[in-house]
């Protein structure tokens, strides 16, 4: 291609650049809708104008390898900006966004494209350029070229008129949720909310702790409700499985009198007595849907246990005596011919979003799988998300209260139901019994009013991670292995409030 | 600060339009426009530098 066309295209590229997308956004949709840029925008429309202006250079001074590897630089530059900015907004509905649409996308999703589009060109355009191209002295713009000058001062000086009035001058910059752009001077704002200190952080609200119980406070008088009644251990053993890793949750099914106990990864259904293990296979967690570490696991319909990772994702699991173990490879870590894989997929969530989970529980009578949170460093409610088993889609979500006549007090006004960490939870007649490592305390929830109507202190235990009931008895198990059997009181007994 | 930025950008422009004898100072004031275009967005995302998405 001969050198006069390729500047050609080149001062073309810079035409379209200022004039379409930061000549709109500046002329259009600022001067004449009143649109102001947030700062990240502002940043964004910079990073365009200087791809423009590094064209101009080369215009003049021909395709100098500072030059060119600037472009390469602020293309991408520009893609990771249009990246964070537009990764704000990634997670909501349809149609919700921040500020103006341009053709049905937001504004800051179209800088995402724009420097792609200008990256793209940018490598094609170097690709159209032979050896010994780069003139000594600088070029003499033709008329086309000069046109493109032209237009950038306008568009550049429109700029320096829209920033003045919206940001202000040094130390002045632009705003998180800036104010309608206007001539009149009476309603520019001028902020310096940039400047005020705030945490460094790479991933900033995304970057959640996992959850564990090691270090939680273990005593009941120290949480968050006062004078609670003691349930005794009535007998305290150490399960003596062959488990892989630590155990992680329990599961009782009375049909069958089965226990089911999960570790990291594993899951295993023994004996009504927790002595023998009957069935086991251990999933590979990090196959398609990332699992993480098992929160809990439960018995669904007939020979069909569910296990619940603690990032809400989930694995169906249907017992089969006659499992293809070559087929179920990619499935399973071990024993591949015992289960087949039925369903993984997530649990969404809307409250429950940005916490992890330690339990999960299912109530036959509803045919509801519930899970409930545990608080983080930066989201601290407790949580409980109820999903429809048919389609394991979120059905309800609630924020448990104090029954009024439960004669239950909090332990002063700054206290809170959030600050328990439940590891383990089991529903019977209506009930949502869980099990919190924090406190040593057991909380009894009736899911019709969404109410806190029992809690009880227990004493001596080694953080839980379980909880099941058989029987009268509420079987708990530790990280460690330890099991404690606790009599359900008799208001809490089977039935007892059917 | 954007204005301070835009001012930069303008200025640049000229220089290489009408006095491209000034390309060293030129090129000086875009190195200095891009850090500080690099610097407020930055300042801007610090309490979340990486794009916020599903780690």
């Amino acid at each position: 291609m001969r050198r006069n066309a390729i500047y050609s295209i080149l001062a073309l590229a810079v035409l379209v650049l200022s004039l379409v997308p930061v000549g709109t956004a500046v002329f259009l949709l600022g001067f004449v809708s009143g649109d102001s840029p947030c700062v990240m925008c502002w940043e964004q429309r910079t990073g365009m104008v200087l791809v423009a202006l590094t064209g101009l250079f080369v215009l003049r001074y021909g395709p100098r390898p500072k030059y060119l590897g600037m472009s390469v630089l602020l293309g991408a530059w520009g893609i990771f900006m249009g990246l964070r900015h537009t990764g704000m907004h990634a997670a909501r509905d349809v149609g919700q966004g921040f500020s103006l649409e341009i053709l049905g996308a937001h504004t800051y999703t179209w800088a995402l494209f724009i420097f792609w589009v200008c990256t793209v060109t940018m490598g094609a355009l170097l690709m159209l350029l032979k050896e010994g191209e780069t003139p000594a002295d600088p070029r003499t713009l033709r008329p086309l070229e000069s046109l493109a000058f032209g237009v950038f001062l306008v568009v550049a000086a429109g700029n320096v008129v829209q920033a003045f009035a919206s940001t202000g001058p040094p130390p002045y910059m632009g705003q998180s949720d800036p104010i309608r752009f206007s001539f009149n001077p009476k309603h520019w704002v001028w902020s310096l909310e940039e400047w005020s200190p705030a945490p460094v952080s790479l991933r900033g609200r995304w970057a959640i702790e996992k959850p564990g119980v090691a270090g939680l406070p273990a005593d009941p008088a120290a949480g968050p409700l006062t004078s609670l009644p003691v349930l005794p251990i009535r007998e305290q053993r150490t399960l003596a499985l062959p488990l892989r890793g630590t155990v992680t949750d329990l599961g009782y099914e009375q049909a069958t009198n089965r226990f089911l106990v999960t570790t990291q990864s594993g899951v295993y259904i023994t004996d009504g007595s927790l002595g023998r293990v009957a069935r086991y296979t251990v999933v590979d967690p990090g196959f398609a849907v990332d699992l993480g570490r098992f929160a809990g696991a439960t018995f669904l319909e007939r020979k069909v246990v569910m296990a619940v990772g603690e990032n809400k994702s989930y694995v169906v699991l249907r017992e089969n005596d006659e499992a293809d173990a070559g087929k179920n490879f990619r499935f399973f870590l071990e024993s591949s011919g015992t289960f087949d894989e039925v369903s993984r997929s997530r649990l969404g969530t809307v409250r429950a979003r940005m916490m992890y989970t330690m339990s999960v529980a299912f109530d036959p009578e509803t045919r509801s799988v519930y899970t409930v949170t545990v608080p983080n460093a930066k989201v601290k409610r407790l949580v409980i998300s109820r999903f429809d088993r048919r389609d394991l889609t979120l059905s309800e979500e609630f924020m448990p209260a104090l029954a009024a006549e439960s004669g239950l007090r909090l332990n002063g006004d700054k206290r809170s139901l959030d600050e328990y960490y439940v590891t383990g939870a089991t529903v019977d007649g209506g009930r949502l019994y869980a099990i919190s490592a924090a406190f040593s305390t057991l909380l009894a929830i009736d899911l019709a009013t969404h109410n806190v109507v029992e809690a009880y202190a227990i004493l001596g235990l080694d953080r839980p991670v379980g909880l099941a009931i058989k029987g009268d008895d509420f079987y708990i198990v530790g990280e460690g292995g330890a099991l404690a059997v606790v009599p359900r009181p008799a208001d809490a007994a089977p039935g007892a409030r059917k | 600060m954007e204005f301070l930025n835009f001012v930069l950008i303008f200025i640049t422009a000229y220089l290489v339009f009408r006095k491209p004898e000034k390309e060293r100072l030129a090129f000086r004031l875009l190195v200095l426009s891009v850090l500080l275009m690099v610097g407020l967005f930055s300042m801007a995302t610090r309490t979340g530098l990486l794009p916020g998405v599903n780690y």
